[in-house]
């Protein structure tokens, strides 16, 4: 057992160092800096590089990796992040999604795809403890770990420019009026903090000895969850929320293998929001929203003139006979997607939530309807239909502490809803099958006659999202819509006038979670074939950046947005390896220049 | 407004400029056969190009590039040269349905391969059984993997096939074992296939676990694995995982004990390095293989590459010179495909020691092979006297 402990201590520490950079840069930008996984990865291969290729020894390897990723912090914050400034949260922590896209892409182009043995640059395990071997790498990573912290919270309490930092980040107009360059301080805190993931990316590197260019998202994945547990902004904590994580990862998969992994990471991320909203060491959250009021309050959906929306529907319809099955098939996924980020506009649009944990219901929709179908003979509207049910019940009810939480905690808590869903799924072996997935699930089927064809199946998809519109717009409108409105407009004054404004985000949720659901169902019955490793978190991510792209006070924007982003691959499809980037960069450019989704005209 | 305006006529440009592209193809499906007009036929390929698996299909792609040059250099097929149409799916379903049906329109196309995970085929599977294309899933050992229709087909072993031959070696040498296997369709299925003959054989499995593809520190199972005191420990998964497997028990946990496992790719030799060495395994094919047709395609690569093959470029390679030759033998058209599939009983075998194959009409799956039993001795997998 102390083996084990001891494993996930020094497991936990590369995440206390990746976590530290996260926290740094959210403490001074408030930005969920979902790039800083990449740059640490590229940190990570270029110093496979530099020390295994070129065959350098630590120190200049070190230089090196923190210059390169020092300059990628920086053209990170001037090029997407500051232009971003004063624009609601989300749009910068989207943007840094599409980010960590193209970093992730260009790496794989550079560094090739092959995973590799790191260099030993410092001996890595020659020291034996308990049934263990460590090395001085370890040590002198742990060393590091305390020094950048405690040099970093140094610094930031004692030090004229660290105290600039912090008065940056608690009021950037006050701190700017003050005098302090406000630019040159948040460029610096991008240079710090990338440059920290760059060491840890040569530390991480030589204690995992296998790297590739994807090892990187995964780990960041872990040290942003770390970083939230220790509170998000806080040194102590986020070296605290890395060691704490590792150790619980370690102790659980040792007692319940590392199948149950996930479920471990997520289910401690979640239990450590529902104890301490604010993480171990985070101080109390700002009243004010980041998220809320985000695009909403300062844009109007385009109207869709009566007389247009009928023919629209019939060109829609006619399209896809008179064009291609691939045209048909596109425009099945796109609008599969955009069913189950119109449900968004309730929560991120109205009620300023931002949910990033939707693959969760559509993976509950999806398993739920090919169980009943497939296996019990359900009709195929009825299995469809409770599909939505059960996503928005099961979703509901795990989602439900979140709701207590505030700003950031509630996207990063969602992140974790959706990753325990899929998780308790792959658990859920006797129903689910787990990982073996479901074979065989029935094509859609309706009043007996099956719909082979791409055009009926897309005629069919077409009918779900006209009812979810009409839905989603008639609640929007209604007493309930400008209720939910009123929570993201001015959580503060809802709740004084008698508003219970976690229940009605939860039933905003509830209300998205259905229709994710319903989304999940028809995918099922187009691949007829799922398994657990189809809903990751980019699934997630994909469905909120449609929303937001669309325009979050826009449920028809849901549809524009899909057709953007799951349609796009497709066009750029003649571009082949560099199609991702350009995606990446459309993504980036949008968020930049159409602040409000494609679909809404500032006020 | 003016905005508005715009983006409905680019909306409704698009839509025109895709129904006129659309309209130019097959609108239906089942027109596929191919028209005579043209001189070539063509073989979709689903592939991860980019992405998380994009060294899969790097490997892939040589070995399929190799696979049509060979062809076409022979002669082609009925007259016609191969031409293999590439589409990035990065091994999303999203992605491979998304193509499957401009895969089925296409009438130059005779038959469909890949894709690399079972998620992503079988998202498209169904689209080309309703075609009548020949879907070829020669990555997909998946158990269900052929259940979609009687146009899907693997060139694959079965699992409790090979798995029960992996777990008879093992047995010859251990009676206590750890196992741990990766968690996902193919690693499930392979480890129960295993287990069950294990059992059989009378081992005794003192510790099992799964482990998902992207944990990054796998000391937490390795480490009851070790203290389980097995005779050997037994990795059932692949390349990447399986380095960091034996680096993990050799490096941090100072397991000296027999290892059973990895994969016969250069990535796994390199990456596990030195603790590779003396790794054990059942495999269907390698550099050495003393199949003549192995040793042909060995000798071709390397003359192509300048460098080793490994199993993923020998499967690639035979699924394009496993269709030409069954079309040599039947016709270049999808019915052609389809019925070589079905009747032709001596396909060229690279797996194991057997020179031809036929397939099991089944399961539609390679009947049964036997493998080789291998060791990794200075850097490189070497059949096992």
């Amino acid at each position: 057992m102390i083996d084990t402990l001891i494993t996930g201590f020094m497991h936990g520490n590369a995440y206390a160092i990746v976590a530290l950079g996260m926290s740094l840069i959210f403490g001074v930008s408030n930005v969920a800096n979902f790039a800083h996984a990449s740059i640490f990865g590229i940190g990570m291969m270029s110093g496979w590089w530099l020390g295994s290729v070129l065959g350098l020894p630590i120190v200049p390897t070190l230089i090196l990796v923190m210059a390169i990723t020092g300059l990628l912090g920086l053209l990170l914050n001037v090029l997407v992040v500051s232009p971003l400034t004063g624009r609601p949260t989300v749009a910068a922590l989207l943007a840094t999604i599409g980010v960590g896209m193209i970093l992730d892409n260009v790496s794989q182009m550079i560094f090739d795809t092959p995973t590799r043995t790191f260099p030993e640059l410092l001996p890595s395990h020659n020291i034996e403890l308990l049934g263990v071997r460590f090395g001085t790498s370890d040590i002198v990573m742990l060393i590091l770990t305390v020094i950048i912290m405690v040099g970093m919270w140094f610094f930031l309490k004692h030090g004229k420019m660290g105290q600039a930092i912090r008065a940056t980040s608690q009021d950037t107009e006050a701190a700017r009026q003050m005098g302090i360059p406000v630019k040159r301080i948040q460029n610096m805190s991008f240079v710090i903090a990338s440059s920290l993931a760059g060491v840890a990316g040569v530390f991480v590197g030589m204690f995992n000895s296998n790297v590739s260019p994807n090892t990187g998202s995964s780990v960041g994945m872990t040290a942003f969850i770390a970083a939230t547990i220790g509170g998000l902004g806080s040194m102590p904590g986020a070296v605290v929320g890395g060691f704490a994580l590792g150790i619980v990862e370690s102790v659980g998969v040792f007692i319940f293998g590392d199948g149950a992994h996930d479920l471990i990471t997520y289910g401690a991320l979640l239990i450590i929001l529902i104890i301490c909203p604010n993480g171990l060491f985070g101080g109390k959250q700002v009243l004010h929203e980041p998220m809320a009021g985000s695009f909403s309050g300062g844009a109007r959906p385009y109207r869709v003139p009566k007389w247009l929306a009928p023919i629209l529907i019939v060109a829609a319809v006619a399209a896809s006979f008179l064009s291609s099955d691939y045209f048909s098939s596109v425009g099945i996924q796109i609008m599969i997607y955009a069913m189950a980020a119109m449900g968004l506009t309730l929560v991120s649009g109205s009620a300023g939530q931002v949910a990033l944990g939707q693959a969760g219901p559509i993976a509950l929709g999806a398993y739920t309807s090919a169980i009943l179908v497939g296996q019990f003979h359900v009709p195929f509207l009825l299995g469809v239909v409770c599909g939505g049910l059960v996503a928005a019940i099961i979703s509901g009810i795990i989602t439900f502490p979140i709701w207590k939480l505030s700003g950031h905690y509630i996207a990063i808590g969602t992140i974790g809803v959706g990753a325990v869903t899929v998780a308790l799924i792959r658990i859920a072996e006797p129903i689910t099958k787990g990982s073996l997935g479901i074979t065989g699930i029935p094509f859609p089927k309706i009043f007996g006659f099956t719909l082979f064809t791409p055009q009926f199946q897309y005629v069919m998809v077409l009918a779900f999202l006209l009812i979810e519109l009409m839905i989603i717009t008639r609640i929007r409108n209604s007493h309930l819509g400008k209720t939910i409105e009123s929570i993201g407009n001015d959580p503060v004054a809802a709740e004084s006038i008698g508003v219970r404004a976690s229940a009605y985000k939860a039933l905003a949720y509830a209300i998205a979670a259905f229709f994710a659901g319903i989304a999940g169902a028809l995918m099922a019955h187009q691949y007829t074939y799922i398994d657990p490793s189809m809903f990751p978190f980019s699934m997630s991510s994909l469905v909120l950046t449609i929303a937001v792209l669309g325009g979050l006070s826009s449920p028809m924007g849901a549809i524009i947005g899909s057709i953007v982003l799951v349609g796009a691959p497709e066009l750029l499809r003649f571009m082949s390896s560099g199609r991702i980037i350009v995606y990446g960069l459309l993504l980036i450019l949008i968020i930049i220049f159409r602040p409000q989704g494609l679909f809404a005209k500032k006020e | 407004m003016r905005i508005y305006k715009k983006a409905v006529t680019a909306f409704i440009t698009a839509s025109m400029a895709a129904s006129l592209a659309g309209c130019a193809q097959n609108s239906t499906f089942g027109g596929g056969t191919a028209s005579g007009s043209s001189d070539t036929v063509a073989i979709a390929v689903l592939y991860p190009e980019t992405g998380q698996y994009a060294e899969y299909g790097k490997m892939f792609k040589q070995g399929l590039d190799l696979g049509a040059e060979q062809v076409n250099s022979d002669g082609g097929v009925q007259g016609k040269k191969i031409e293999l149409k590439y589409y990035d799916t990065q091994s999303d379903p999203k992605q491979s349905a998304s193509v499957a049906p401009k895969i089925a329109s296409d009438s130059s196309v005779v038959a469909v391969v890949g894709d690399y995970s079972s998620g992503a085929s079988m998202a498209a599977s169904p689209t080309f059984q309703q075609a009548g294309l020949v879907h070829y899933g020669f990555n997909n050992s998946a158990a269900d993997f052929t259940s979609t229709g009687d146009h899907v087909w693997t060139p694959q072993y079965s699992q409790d096939d090979f798995q029960s031959q992996v777990a008879d070696m093992v047995a010859e040498h251990a009676k206590k074992i750890s196992v741990v296997y990766i968690e996902n369709d193919w690693g499930k299925a392979a480890y129960a296939a295993f287990k069950k003959e294990a059992l059989a054989e009378g081992l005794d499995i003192v510790y099992e676990s799964s482990f998902l593809a992207d944990s990054t520190d796998l000391s937490p199972i390795l480490i009851p694995a070790r203290d389980a005191d097995p005779d050997a420990i037994v990795h059932v998964g692949y390349g990447p995982d399986g380095a960091l497997v034996i680096n993990t028990l050799r490096d941090k946990l100072g397991y000296t004990g027999p290892f059973y496992g990895g994969q016969i790719t250069n990535e796994f030799i390199s990456t596990a390095g030195e603790n590779g060495e003396g790794t054990m395994l059942m495999a269907p094919f390698t550099a050495d293989s003393t199949n003549p047709n192995a040793q042909q395609f060995v000798k071709d690569f390397r003359a192509k590459y300048n460098s080793e093959p490994g199993e993923f470029n020998e499967t690639a390679y035979a699924a394009v010179i496993d269709l030409a030759y069954g079309m040599n033998k039947t016709s270049a058209t999808r019915e052609g495909v389809q019925e070589a599939l079905e009747t032709v009983e001596d396909f060229p075998c690279y797996v194991g020691t057997n020179t031809t194959f036929s397939f099991n009409q089944e399961t539609r799956r390679m009947k049964n092979t036997n493998f080789l039993k291998l060791k990794l001795e200075n850097g490189k997998f070497q059949i096992m006297k």
